[in-house]
């Protein structure tokens, strides 16, 4: 029912009518607003980018109200146990006391519909319709909200009672509709006084005037209108004390999901995240690319070689692996690039807009499967975009060593080049290839390549068609496969894992069966042989094992075509076994 | 440099130790076991305070007494902008005084009702319970109307003062004497301000608002 | 679902509470234990006394601890063991005694919570970043829960600390309305401090928490450990007394748990177990 269509009192459930919880000028910047509608408590507030949260006011894991927490603009935090919940889907995304595990993604509290119209904040449990009802008397003009006023009254009592106000004697017109009172006052103006039903015996009158009146006068009528109400309100409430005292609503709480009553398991083996560090700064390096440093909460930070990743494991659950890109002797802080995939999966996604500064992250130890020998009279290093990182602590190892270097960057542009102030201090070593066409890319790198010594090195990371052309140019010019190196960012082969066959394992003496559909990793795991791993598509070559026997199915991006051939190593990730039995060093 | 007769869990030790961690004086806090121990009751503190009751500070050896006055006593000494406690200013001064007054009635009542609850004074609950909603009621008006022109406080003007330091622990601490804040939403959007201030720190059951959001 | 009301539920009824510290009575006392009005005072030699408002009925009563226990049932004959109180050398005191609206369960439950440390306890029992709780056991020990092997980075874990440490934690829950914490004791390496919250519930949605004291420190003095306890104890005050449901709800999807949680989620399983239905929230009825 809607004060616009002039019917009888409300026969439907409460519940699913739209009713008015706050003021707009209510939800100001990072508060949290304590709100309740029938019977029901609520946690109101407006995130940075607008949205405004309407949810219950109890935090899932210990019942504590959320309008005790605080806002940072993205998330609430509860005031208990640090909890955050993230702006729209009230889905929590950390819990501190367990900083390596991402939470379940159905630890999600309770939303509610959010309705902003004339100058009021609208929800409804359960709704009927998109939006509340047009009030006709409010069409058109611009509205004017007036003082909203708490009554320890039941809202039938309220809006009999304001059918009846008249403070100025403006001989008003009233027509009482289900949840409000609609007053036309002689004077041409409407005021619309929409009863929020708080509780059984309260409520909050919440009146919205037509045409507003000029600023000049605002105050004044504001505070005629809020002086009329409080003389109306004392009326009211002596009523209602005469009457019997009315049952209080008792809204339902509901129920977690199953899985979350039970006690969650510890992280599986596998990818350990033994370091917490804390985001100690967070900044733009380059477009679509956010540069981290991390510092430790306890103790030193584990030593690195350039080249080496960590693993950091994010609320989300997925785990995604960074280079470091921080010089020799740089402990004091683990410093990585974080470029936004357009395809994110929900790794740099999380990376960009959930992780924050003073936030504290898991994370695995440093791993280096892309060793730079340090024994080259030369080292070229090919870097494409977001590929620069681990090539930068190369770079920078190579400088402090005053070893001869050679650092490419290729970037689409200028806005592209991620950290440059460290590029600067490297100085003439650093060319920057920028807005070059493939063909351009390609004559760009074969140039790099030319005079090769016996001793020399390349590096490459970058995406795969560029690390393909280097591969091939590098062939061309007569480099030797040992002789260059790739970071791959992922494994763009499609893995088939539709094969089924055995693994023994030398030294366990444990013979296992790999049915299709499951990893090598996986099965190790499953009985008890522990493999570090990191990337698990076939890129890092962390899980890497030594064969014995058996001819692998390889499927990875790490180990360079001499490796593959000559089949001594494997990736536990992603490899499997062309023949019936492999037997591997484990 | 100012020595402190306090006690953690009062409110109005609360006062002083707000004022002078936003002023940045410096002072020593000397414990009162208030309770169990009802030291201010002692014939060694009638000494100190012969009304046995706290806060007092020394103040090399100037002593004053009572929650308010040694907040106007604090801001006229170490504020040299003179903002919070605007003597320069006739009608914000008057204001101050009749909110420092107003703040013996939330003291009176709101702090009551805690003491009430937690210590189990010996008040009429009910009483002093609807007390205090009805002074909230009127903070809670002149706030929304203070707001409509744009200020923070509830004296006028745009600085803070202590009338503000004198009423934000008894609204603050409200709900430990069953006084819920619910209907006060421009009260509770004061004290997030008020906990916005530079230099603010709590007192155990005052909840911070975390990191400055100012970021 | 009655609220406030006369406690009807056998198994908590029929338990010793403890009403205020002996030291701290003076002349009688009335107030309600579980819903029904009763009185208490010491009689001549220092003997406890209690009895129903309404008949003046006595009601049994005794000394234990250095607090003064009532019950309006039918009591064991002793109140639960604390062993540390025979070793001569601790101090023996309540720490405070506040009044809170909240159950004695979700009390209980939050002495018996360390994750809210940094949050809570700031700068005190806990900092972040250090927020991580690691594993430790639960077990039943003689019908009691244990919590063993917790540990906990602590900027200063008791009054009588200088300095950060990783504080040692055990709990014990030997009461329904009651628990007992055993934490290491600066300057006593082998030996742990106990400390314990004795509810004296007034109703099933508010209670008096007292904080007794069983500790080794031979530094401060009894003023400034009790500050520091009632400092705690004050700074949980706004958190308990936000909780909703006020009564504990021990249906296992009321409400979610994480690792750290082990002790709680195992002392909702106790109570269940036991049969308590007042100051919970049963499973099933919610």
């Amino acid at each position: 029912m809607s004060p616009g269509d002039g019917g009888p009192g409300p026969a439907s459930d409460p519940r699913h009518r739209w009713h008015p919880i706050a003021a707009v000028d209510d939800l100001v910047f990072r508060h949290v607003y304590h709100g309740k509608l029938l019977g029901r408590e609520l946690a109101v507030w407006r995130a940075d980018d607008g949205f405004v949260n309407v949810w219950e006011n109890r935090c899932l894991h210990r019942g504590v109200r959320l309008s005790i927490g605080a806002s940072d603009g993205r998330e609430l935090v509860c005031a208990y146990h640090g909890w955050r919940y993230a702006n729209r889907t009230a889905g929590c995304t950390y819990i501190p006391a367990h900083p390596a595990d991402a939470p379940a993604r159905t630890i999600c509290n309770r939303t509610f519909v959010a309705v902003e119209r004339y100058g009021l904040v609208w929800s409804a449990e359960d709704p009927e319709g998109e939006a509340p009802p047009e009030a006709a008397e409010l069409a058109g003009a611009e509205t004017l909200v007036l003082r909203n006023l708490p009554v320890n009254a039941g809202a039938g009592l309220v809006i009999d009672g304001l059918a009846g106000y008249d403070p100025e004697s403006l001989a008003a017109v009233a027509r009482r509709t289900g949840d409000a009172a609609a007053l036309q006052l002689g004077d041409g103006t409407a005021i619309v006084f929409f009863v929020q039903p708080v509780d059984s015996d309260r409520s909050v009158i919440r009146p919205v005037m037509t045409p507003a009146p000029p600023a000049a006068d605002r105050i004044g009528v504001l505070r005629r209108h809020s002086a009329a109400l409080e003389a109306l309100r004392k009326n009211l409430e002596e009523e209602a004390a005469r009457r019997p005292p009315a049952e209080p609503m008792t809204p339902a709480l509901e129920q977690v999901p199953i899985h979350l009553a039970e006690l969650p398991e510890p992280s599986p083996r596998g990818r350990q995240a033994p370091l917490r560090v804390r985001v100690a700064r967070k900044w733009d390096t380059a477009a679509d690319v956010a540069a981290f440093e991390l510092e430790s909460i306890a103790g030193q930070l584990p030593t690195f070689q350039p080249g080496a990743h960590i693993d950091v494991h994010l609320a989300n659950g997925l785990v995604r692996q960074y280079s470091l890109t921080n010089g020799p002797g740089q402990l004091d802080r683990y410093r990585i690039g974080v470029k936004l995939e357009p395809e994110s999966r929900g790794g740099s996604a999380a990376m960009h807009h959930t992780v924050r500064e003073g936030d504290v992250l898991a994370v695995s130890e440093p791993r280096n499967n892309f060793p730079l020998r340090r024994n080259a009279e030369r080292t070229v290093l090919i870097a494409g975009g977001i590929g620069i990182t681990p090539l930068l602590a190369m770079a920078q190892a190579l400088h402090h060593s005053n070893l001869g270097f050679e650092l490419h960057c290729f970037a689409r542009s200028p806005d592209h080049l991620a950290f440059g102030e460290t590029l600067d201090r490297l100085g003439d070593s650093v060319t920057a290839h920028l807005g070059l066409s493939p063909a351009d890319t390609a004559a760009a790198i074969a140039r790099a390549l030319e005079g090769r010594s016996p001793s020399d090195r390349v590096y490459g990371c970058g995406p795969a068609p560029m690390l393909a052309a280097v591969r091939e140019l590098a062939e061309a010019a007569g480099w030797p496969a040992e002789t260059v190196h790739f970071e791959y960012f992922a494994n763009p082969t499609e893995i088939d894992d539709s094969s089924s066959f055995e693994v023994a394992l030398a030294r366990s003496a444990l013979t296992l069966a790999v049915p299709a559909g499951r990893t090598v990793l996986e099965v190790l795991r499953d009985n008890g042989v522990d493999v570090a791993s990191s990337c698990e598509v076939g890129a890092c070559g962390t899980c890497s094992v030594g064969v014995i026997e058996g001819e692998p199915d390889h499927q990875d991006v790490y180990l360079t075509s001499a490796e593959r051939a000559e089949g001594a190593r494997m990736m536990a990730c992603v490899s499997r076994s062309l023949g019936p039995r492999l037997i591997l060093d484990l | 440099m100012i020595t402190l007769y306090d006690y953690e869990l009062s409110v109005n030790c609360y006062k002083q130790r707000l004022m002078m961690a936003i002023l940045g004086v410096e002072y020593t806090s000397v414990p009162v076991d208030f309770y169990p121990g009802w030291e201010h009751k002692s014939a060694e503190f009638a000494k100190i305070n012969p009304l046995g009751h706290i806060p007092v500070i020394d103040d090399d050896g100037f002593m004053l007494r009572d929650a308010h006055a040694i907040l106007v006593y604090l801001a006229s000494r170490y504020d040299p902008s003179r903002l919070w406690y605007p003597v320069d200013d006739p009608c914000r001064l008057g204001e101050t005084a009749q909110w420092m007054l107003f703040a013996e009635g939330t003291t009176n009542t709101a702090s009551s009702a805690r003491l009430h609850d937690n210590l189990g004074y010996d008040f009429d609950i009910d009483a002093v319970r609807a007390g205090a909603h009805k002074l909230f009621r009127v903070m809670d008006e002149h706030l929304w109307f203070r707001e409509r022109e744009g200020l923070d406080w509830v004296v006028s003007g745009a600085h803070p003062t202590i009338a503000d330091i004198a009423l934000f622990p008894d609204v603050a601490l409200s709900e430990e004497g069953g006084i819920s804040r619910l209907d006060y939403p421009a009260l509770r959007r004061w004290t997030d301000r008020v906990r916005r201030i530079p230099g603010f720190v709590t007192m155990p059951g005052v909840i911070a608002l975390g990191e400055s959001p100012w970021d | 679902m009655s609220v406030s009301g006369v406690c009807a539920d056998p198994v908590v009824r029929d338990q010793w509470y403890a009403l205020a510290a002996v030291d701290e009575i003076g002349a009688d006392v009335s107030t309600r234990l579980l819903g029904l009005p009763i009185g208490y005072g010491l009689g001549p030699g220092g003997a406890a006394r209690a009895w129903r408002a309404d008949d003046g009925a006595p009601i049994p009563a005794r000394v234990s601890y250095g607090y003064l226990w009532a019950s309006v049932g039918e009591p064991p004959a002793e109140v639960f063991d604390v062993p540390e109180t025979r070793e001569p050398d601790r101090r023996i005191f309540n720490a405070g005694t506040l009044g809170l609206a909240v159950s004695a369960p979700r009390a209980v439950e939050n002495f018996l919570d360390i994750a809210h440390f940094p949050y809570v306890h700031r700068g005190l029992l806990g900092d972040e970043p250090h927020t991580e709780v690691a594993d430790y056991d639960v077990v039943d020990r003689d019908g009691e829960i244990w919590a063993l092997g917790c540990r906990f980075h602590q900027p200063r874990a008791a009054a009588a600390s200088t300095e950060e440490v990783v504080a040692q934690y055990q709990y014990r829950v030997p009461h329904p309305y009651c628990a007992m914490l055993y934490k290491s004791a600066p300057g006593h390496p082998d030996r742990l401090d106990a400390m314990g919250i004795f509810t004296h519930p007034l109703d099933d949605e508010r209670i008096r928490a007292h904080l007794f004291l069983c500790l080794l420190d031979d530094v401060n003095t009894d003023a400034t450990i009790r500050r520091f306890q009632q400092t705690i104890l004050a700074q949980d005050m706004p958190i308990l007394e936000n909780q909703h449901p006020k009564r504990l709800p021990l249906d296992p999807r009321a409400e979610t748990p994480v690792r750290c949680d082990k002790t709680a989620i195992a002392y909702r399983r106790w109570l269940s177990s036991l049969g308590v239905t007042y100051g919970v929230i049963p499973a099933g009825a919610g």
